[in-house]
Order: C-alpha cells, then structure tokens, then sequence
C-alpha cells in the first residue's frame, strides 16, 4: 500500500515534467519522444496502482487526493488513451507539415493529459471543478490547433458552451456545500464522503436543486442530450489524437462526478428524481444520437454523435445501479475509450489519405487499405455494440441491470435505438467499404505504422474480452459498486 | 365633516385648477431656459387660455355630440381626482373615500380615452395618427402603472394615497428600502409617458411628429382652452400623487389651519420645482428616438415595477 | 448560519448592495452599446467586492477582505480592462443586428427574477429561513444566472457572449459571499484565477477569430451543421 503514493506522484508528474521539458527544447522530434516516454510513464504506473490495490482508498497530501477504485479506474481508461493516442500523434502529427508548431502541439498535448489524469484524483469537490474547468481552457487551443476558419468556430462553440455549463455545475457545487453547512458548521473540508455522510440530514428540497444544478452542468461536459451541442464541432475539428484523447478521457472524467454527486444525492434520499433524471438525459442522448448517426455525411462527426450515444449508455449504467449497472457502466468506460481511441485514428487517416472528410468521397477503402480497413471495420462493428466484441457484453449487462430494476420500457425503447444505431452507422461503412469508387488505378499514400500500430492495440483487447470478462475485473466491478451503493440498502 | 373640512376640500380642487397653468409654465419656461433662449415667461399658459376664451368656436361639419362631449367629460374628470388625493392635506377630507389609487387612475384614463374618441370622430387625418399613436404608448403604459399600483398595495397593505403617505412618513426603513426606490423609478417612468415628456415626443409642433397634441388640433376657441386646461390639470394631478404619496410625503397640513395650508401649498410648489428640474433636464439631455423605440423606458418601467413586487416579497 | 441571524442594518446594507447588482444585470441585458455593458460589469464587481468586505466585517471573517481586494482588482479593474483592450482591438461598438430587441429582453428578464424568487421562496421555507437575507441572496443568484443565460442566448457578438459568461460567475459569487462566507479561501483565490484564465484565453480565441474567420459576429459562424 506504501507504493500508491510514489505511483500516483510518478503518474502526475510524468506529463507535467513532459510539458516543461518539451517547451525548454522546442524541437520536434524530441517532442515527440518527450510525450510518449510521458504516456508510458503514466500508463504503467496506474496500471500498477490498479493492480496492487484495486479497491483501496488512500488519501494523500492533507486529504486532498484520492485513489480510490472508481476513480483509478476512470485514470486507466485515461491513460490508455493518452498512450495510444500519442503513439497516434507520432505519425499523423508529422503528416500535417508544421514542424514548427508541433512542440506547442505537444506540451498542450501533455498538458492535456495531465489534466484528463489529475480530475478523478480531487477529494475535494470544489478542486475538482476547478480541474474540470482546467481541462476545458487547455482542450480549447486544441481544437482550434489547425486555425482554419471552422477550427476556430469549433473552439468557439466548445468554449463558450461548456463554460456555461461548467458555471452551473459551480452553482450546484456552492448549493451542495451550503446544504452541508447546516450539517457541518460554516467552514469545513467539502471531501465526497463527508457530503455523503452527512447526506441523510441534509434537506432534500435544497440537494434536489443542488443536483440538478450539478447533473446538467456537468452533463455539459460529458456530452448528454440535450447539451451536447458543442461535441460534434469540438470532437470533428481538432486533429485525430486530440478527438481521440477528448472522447476516451475527457467524457468519462466528468462523468466520475456525476456519480460521486449520485452518490450524495441517493444518501440524502432524493434517490428517485435524482437516477430518473440521469436516465432520462441518458435516453434522450440515446434518441438525439440515433438520429444524427443515421444521416450524417462527415466521417468524424459521425464518431462524435457515436460518442454522444455511448455517454448516455453510460449515463444509463450508472442511473440504473447496483451491481449489474455499475459493473456495466465501467466496463463500457473501458471498451469506448479503446473502441473510440480506434475509430479516431481509422477515421483520420482515411481523412489524410483520401483528402476529404465526407463519407461520401471515401470509397473502397478495402481495396486501398487492407490492413488498416479491416481493423477500421472491426472497429465499426464493435463500436455498434454487436458481439463478439466487448462493447456487446457491457451493453448486455446494462440492460440486464435495467430489466432488474423493471424498466422494461426504457430497456425496450434502449433496445430499439441501439439497433437504429447499429443501422446507420454500418451502412455508412458499407458505402465505404463495399461500393464502388472508381478509384482502383489511383495510388494512395500508404498510412505509418506509428498510425496503423495503436488501432491494432486497440481493437486486439476489444476481441479478447469480448470472449472472456476476466473474473477479476468483475470482482473489482462489484467492489467498486458495493462502495458507491447506498448504505443500508440492498443492491 | 366639519365645515372646515369642506372648505379644504374646495380649497384642494382650487388649487388644482389655478395652479396647473403655472406647473406647465415653469415646466416650459426652464426649457427654453436649458436651451439658452429667452422663453414666454411664466405666466404665459394663463394669458394663452384668456386668449382661447375670446376666441371664436368652429366646429366641423364632421362632428357629433362625442366631440362636443369630450372635452366637458375630461375637464370633469380632472376636476374630480383631487378630491381623492392628498394635495393640501395629510388626512383625508369629505369624499375622499369615494375612490382609492386605483379608482383615481380610472377616472384619469376615462377623460383621456375621450379625447382618443374625440381625435376619431372628426374624421381628420391627424386625429386618426394621434389617437393611433397615443393608445399604442398606452397600451404599455397602463399595464406597468396597475403593476406600479400593486406594488403599492403590496407595500402598504392598503391602496389608500393617505395610508402610503403616512407609512413612509412614519418609516424611513421603508422610505429608503428598495421596493420603495423601485416603485420611484417605475412611476418617474410612467410620469414621463403620460405627460408627453419621453424621447420620443417632438419639441416641434409639426403635426406629423404629434402624437397626443394630433388628437385635439380639430378644436378651437373655449373648447381648446378647456383641452388645454385638463391636460394641464392631468399633469398638475400626476405630479401630485407623485411628489405627496411618493417621493417628498411630507410637507403637508397635519391640522387643516389656514396657515398649514399656505403652507401646504407653498411646499407644493417648490416640490414641484424640483421634480419638474429633474424632468426637464432628462428631456433635454437625451436626444429624440424613433417612435418605435417607445417600448424602452416603458420596458425597463415594467421591470422596475416587477423587481418592487418581488421585494416586497422579500423583506 | 450568519445571513440567518443579521441585525437589520448590515441586512439592509447586503440587501442594497445584491439589489444594485441585479439592477446592474439589467442594465447589462438591456443596453447594444458594448462599453455600456463593461461599465456596469465593472460596477457590479465592486459592488460585489464591497459586499466581499461587509460580509466580512459582520461575520468576522478576516479572510473575506483579501476576497474583497482581490476581487476589487481582479474582476473591477484588470477584466474590465482587458476586455475594454480587446473591443478596442476589434472596433466593434454595438450589436448592430439585434436578435431579440432590448425592452422584450428586459421584459423577459423581469419573468426570470419572478422565476427565481418562487423558486427560492420554497427552498426558503423548506430550509425555515423564509423572511431572511437567504431567500434574497437565492433569488439575485439565481436570477442572475438566468439573466446571464439570457445575455448568452439573445446576443451575437463575442464581447457579449464573454461578459454574459462573467455575469454568470458574478451571479455565484455574490450568492457564495452571503450563503457560505466560511469557503475555504483556497477555493475562493482559485476560482478567481481561474476567471482570469478563462479571459486571457477569450482574449486569444477572439484574436482568431478575426484573423481567421473574418468576424466576431456569432451570426456568421454557421459553417459547422449536422
């Protein structure tokens, strides 16, 4: 137990020291290398945390920061797609041309990581908004990276929205900790577990309202229908590694509070409003992700929309709860991040190599890219939830905690949109791969390996667990959702 | 119900009627004044309706008896309302009762919508554009002064002028609170819409820049003088419930005695000094608007007026 | 809790500086000039770093007067500023095309304090503190929120959407001054930084905005459908 502090230090301060060194020595190539010795470094050291103390919480520098289970697990999910994404960077980076702006690309790049790594750390609630604020500043210059005119107006929307909503979330954070002031006195350490036991005296009119304040204005964030809105733009304009980073690690940090918040609300018994609320964000995101999947023309906007779907299938996980929900939900924050990780990459470099981004221009991509195309489409099967990927069995298992709590039907009409989706989504892929574009003579530029290497390291683990759930993912699943239950109640 | 009491009551009407001219008149005169020209004086308004009263009526063909009924009906009704409002006197005087705040306000639009009739019923052009523009600034305008008076009522608990005046007299928490201030700004507002002193009115008598002075250009002779004489007595009337119920409650006569009611309208008129400075210099330092932008100061006396409801709720 | 158990002067006193502030959002909502808009932003920063002091000298919280100071600096002089350099820079002087006029905005604005105040009215008398300074200082909160939603939604222009941003987060302090003075002061000194790092960073988008988009008019950022 004494090596999770070193671990999570190393994990930390991995990307900072990475953002400094690659601004002392502005030069590319060393960038690069910078960045992924970084990724490797934090990637190894939360799989060390993950492994030695699955479920043990530990509390560091004053009570300010904790690994805990729930939260080491949405850092690993993180920190694989930090490490893919940069092995990514590598190779798509270079195709951009500009030398002499990738050391820039490459500390905010970092510095990004580290943000997306240091969110589910805060015990206290009030610097966890202030890390999820962090992470919008930093994300921005991101997305606008490449200056073109609709770059920057993605940058706008994304800002401009999600800084709106964040302040709600700062509202119901001020609420929360007032509710907590006629429990705990005027000035005390506002940590999740303090709130939490507090949580059965606190008011309910004063945490209903807090709540909501907190579930729309993180929900923002996570990219929950209706506020969604910013997340086509955002995730469609900034390059591929930086899309990949946004949908694998972003979206789940700021989900990690929504459940912590969930977890207050159902102590202080307003359990009803506060999951149905979740659900119905959850569903309605389903719904409005449904139906911009199935006419969409731009590839990545089409992953953007697909993340928008599985945000509220996760969103749907944690609202159902117990154990079947939770354990779902985080299995699906882990196959997303790779499966997402993977059709990110597939999708940028069928954008370089085809010069276009509609899927319309994109034609025969078998026949130019076996290798690639056939991961790609892998992807694309899995990423729709059929079998026998990964994503199929959490899926399943949602439903499943679904059907266990009788809302049979929210499970139908869950059920009904996944196939929508599944629909529109691989009939975009059967234009690309199956119909003819009179492009059989054209030579094509040939995708890196650096490219092509992270989406076979992503898609290969999809196949191997969709096979086999590991028992000790799901014993570490249960203990997870065994400390987030209700105290009390029996899950 | 003493004879006193009847006399002061008399007394209030008198006031109203001969002191309105010289409201309008100061009210004109500081104008030219801030415009750096020599102006008629003071006393002009009187020696205008003495001209008007000599003068010979015609009438058009056009007219019925609604224009010959107009101008009687809002010279009464202007007659009226001071029996209801404290002018002189901080009690209230015989039939005083006959009406509150807002029965006082209904009687004050009943003379004005006769007029609106009156500009239609000649079937002159101007009228129609008068009586057109006039109602569409009123159709604001009312709405936000029932509002100004239920902030009143909420604040008072009472809609009676003498119990307000007696509560911000007795109160300074109140008089200084905000919903007091609020319902202030609302009412300086809405004194500005009814007297014909917003930006959007014209300082020209062009009749196509009319909008309440289109209505009566068919009328001459003593018919006019008595228009004239009415609007003056509204604007007289306004300030009135303005200066005593609101703003400068106190001032007035506690027993009724002939001194306090020297007195009483002595004070009456340096309030009114002060108001109608204050009027002036708001009229003169913003430019003229376009018609259409009306619905701004009337908007943001709207908001006024709700934001003084919400803090009686308040506090 | 110390708004529940003020004496009648510094209630009044807390009462007409969040009143003021509203009154300033309004004249915020309400005005197409941009500099209109940054005077009063200005003004409702000091007023709220005055009410930072007061809260502080009643409640005998020391701390409060380096909020106080920090946000008489931070939000009153230098936001102000460099948003008053960055309209500078882009020679923009008003919205010129409106998309909701400035009175139907007001009058929508009025709803939402009436909105505010029911809402907080029942918190008020769930909690039992209906009848104190809390029910006010819930009401400007949240009215201001709206208020700010509604500067967000109604204007177009970039200025407009940063200074509506700001008035959101003006909303949440003032309401965090009176409700909860006890916040630690690390989380009070962070957020205001933070402020400053969301300006700096408007202030860089805005530079590309023109340079590459031509316009800080949100009207004509329409590339990006489906």
């Amino acid at each position: 137990m004494g090596a999770i502090g070193p671990l999570t230090l190393a994990m930390t301060l991995a990307p900072a020291i990475a953002v400094a060194l690659i601004l002392l020595v502005p030069r590319a190539r060393a960038a690069e290398a910078i960045n992924l010795l970084a990724s490797v470094i934090s990637l190894l050291s939360i799989v060390c945390i993950v492994i030695l103390a699955p479920n043990a919480k530990s509390l560091f520098w004053g009570g300010y920061v904790v690994v805990d289970g729930l939260g080491a697990w949405t850092i690993l999910c993180a920190a694989i797609v930090y490490f893919l994404a940069s092995v990514y960077a590598i190779g798509y980076m270079r195709l951009l041309g500009e030398t002499d702006r990738l050391p820039n690309f490459y500390a905010m790049f970092a510095g990004f990581g580290l943000t997306t790594l240091v969110g589910p750390l805060m015990n206290n609630a009030g610097l966890y908004w202030i890390a999820i604020e962090l992470t919008t500043l930093v994300s921005t210059f991101l997305v606008a990276f490449e200056r073109e005119a609709e770059s920057i107006e993605a940058a706008w929307k994304y800002i401009i929205v999600v800084s709106a909503g964040i302040s709600l979330a700062l509202l119901g954070t001020i609420l929360f900790y007032w509710s907590g002031t006629f429990v705990l006195g005027p000035t005390y350490d506002m940590t999740w577990d303090a709130l939490r036991q507090a949580g059965p005296q606190l008011n309910p009119a004063l945490v209903t309202l807090s709540f909501l304040l907190v579930l729309i204005g993180f929900g923002t964030k996570v990219g929950l229908a209706p506020m969604h809105t910013w997340l086509p733009d955002a995730h469609s304009e900034g390059p591929a590694p930086v899309s990949a980073l946004l949908s694998g690690a972003l979206l789940n940090t700021a989900m990690v509070g929504i459940v912590r918040y969930l977890a207050v609300a159902d102590a202080a018994g307003i359990t009803v409003l506060a999951r149905g609320t979740l659900l119905a964000l959850g569903g309605f995101s389903l719904f409005v992700a449904a139906l911009f999947i199935v006419r969409q023309t731009g590839i990545k906007r089409l992953m953007a929309y697909s993340s928008v779907e599985h945000m509220g299938v996760i969103a749907l996980g944690f609202g159902f709860g117990g154990p079947f929900g939770i354990a779902g939900a985080l299995y699906h924050m882990l196959n997303h991040s790779l499966n997402k990780s993977a059709m990110f990459f597939g999708a940028g470099s069928m954008m370089r190599a085809y010069g276009t981004k509609r899927i319309r221009s994109i034609r025969a991509v078998l026949l130019h890219y076996p290798v690639v195309g056939g991961f790609w489409l892998a992807g694309a099967v899995a990423i729709t939830g059929a079998p026998p990927f990964a994503l199929f069995l959490s899926e399943l298992t949602i439903i499943r905690a679904g059907l266990a709590r009788s809302e049979h039907f929210l499970v139908g009409l869950i059920a009904i949109l996944l196939i929508v989706i599944f629909v529109g989504f691989l009939n975009h892929f059967r234009g690309m791969y199956f119909e003819d574009g009179h492009s059989e003579g054209k030579t094509m530029p040939p995708i890196s390996a650096w490219c092509a290497a992270p989406m076979c390291l992503a898609i290969a683990p999809l196949f191997i667990m969709g096979l086999w759930w590991p028992q000790a993912l799901w014993d570490h699943f249960l203990e997870i959702a065994g400390s987030l239950a209700p105290t009390g109640t029996p899950p | 119900m003493t004879p006193r009491d009847i006399i002061l009551q008399v007394c209030q009407v008198l006031a109203t009627l001969l002191l309105a001219p010289l409201l309008q008149g100061v009210i004109l005169q500081f104008e030219e004044r801030v415009q750096r020209s020599q102006g008629p004086g003071v006393f002009q308004p009187y020696r205008d309706l003495w001209k008007l009263f000599h003068k010979q009526i015609v009438a058009p063909d056009t007219a019925s008896w609604l224009y010959w009924t107009a101008p009687i009906v809002a010279f009464t009704t202007t007659l009226t309302v001071p029996i209801l409002i404290p002018v002189l006197t901080n009690y209230p005087l015989p039939l005083s009762d006959m009406g509150d705040i807002l029965g006082g306000g209904l009687i004050l639009t009943l003379g004005s919508f006769m007029i609106t009739l009156a500009g239609l019923d000649t079937r002159s052009a101007y009228g129609g554009i008068g009586s057109s523009r006039a109602v569409m600034v009123t159709i604001l305008a009312e709405p936000t002064l029932i509002l100004v008076f239920v902030g009143i009522t909420l604040l008072a608990k009472a809609m009676l002028p003498f119990v307000v005046n007696h509560l911000l007299v007795a109160e300074p928490s109140i008089y200084w609170g905000p919903t007091h201030l609020f319902l202030v700004a609302a009412f300086f507002v809405l004194l500005l819409a009814e007297t014909d002193r917003l930006p959007i009115h014209s300082s020209t008598h062009i009749e196509i820049y009319m909008i309440d002075e289109a209505r009566i250009l068919e009328y001459s002779g003593p018919m006019l003088a008595i228009l004239k004489w009415a609007s003056m007595m509204k604007q007289f009337i306004l300030y009135t419930i303005f200066c005593n119920v609101l703003l400068f409650p106190w001032g007035l006569s506690y027993k009724g005695t002939a001194l306090g009611v020297v007195g009483a309208t002595a004070a009456l008129l340096l309030k009114f000094l002060a108001v109608a400075c204050v009027v002036v210099v708001v009229e003169t330092v913003q430019s003229r608007l376009r018609f259409y932008r009306y619905q701004e100061p009337l908007a943001a006396s709207f908001l006024l007026a709700i934001l003084a409801i919400v803090s009686t709720q308040l506090t | 809790m110390l708004a529940a158990h003020l004496a009648p002067l510094p209630a009044s006193l807390f009462s007409l500086l969040a009143i003021g502030s509203l009154l300033l959002s309004f004249v915020m909502l309400g005005s197409r000039w941009l500099r209109h808009y940054l005077f009063a932003f200005a003004a409702q920063s000091w007023l709220i770093a005055i009410l930072s002091a007061a809260v502080g000298y009643y409640g005998n919280y020391s701390e409060l007067y380096i909020v106080a100071i920090l946000t008489a600096a931070f939000r009153g002089l230098l936001l102000p500023y460099l948003i008053f350099r960055i309209i500078h820079r882009l020679e923009v002087n008003r919205e010129v095309h409106v998309i909701l006029q400035a009175s139907s905005s007001l009058v929508i604005g009025a709803f939402a304090v009436i909105f505010a105040l029911a809402v907080s009215y029942r918190i008020g008398a769930d909690l039992g503190l209906a009848g104190t300074i809390v029910v006010l200082a819930l009401t400007v909160m949240l009215s201001m929120k709206l208020i700010g939603f509604l500067m967000l939604s109604v204007r177009h222009e970039a200025i407009s959407h940063i200074l509506g941003l700001l008035v959101l987060e003006n909303g949440v302090f003032l309401g965090a001054q009176i409700l909860v003075p006890g916040m630690p002061l690390l989380i009070e000194i962070v957020i205001l930084f933070d402020l400053l790092i969301v300006v700096a960073c408007f202030g860089v988008l805005v530079r590309y905005l023109l340079t590459h988009v031509g316009t800080t008019s949100s009207l004509q950022l329409n590339r990006l459908v489906g």
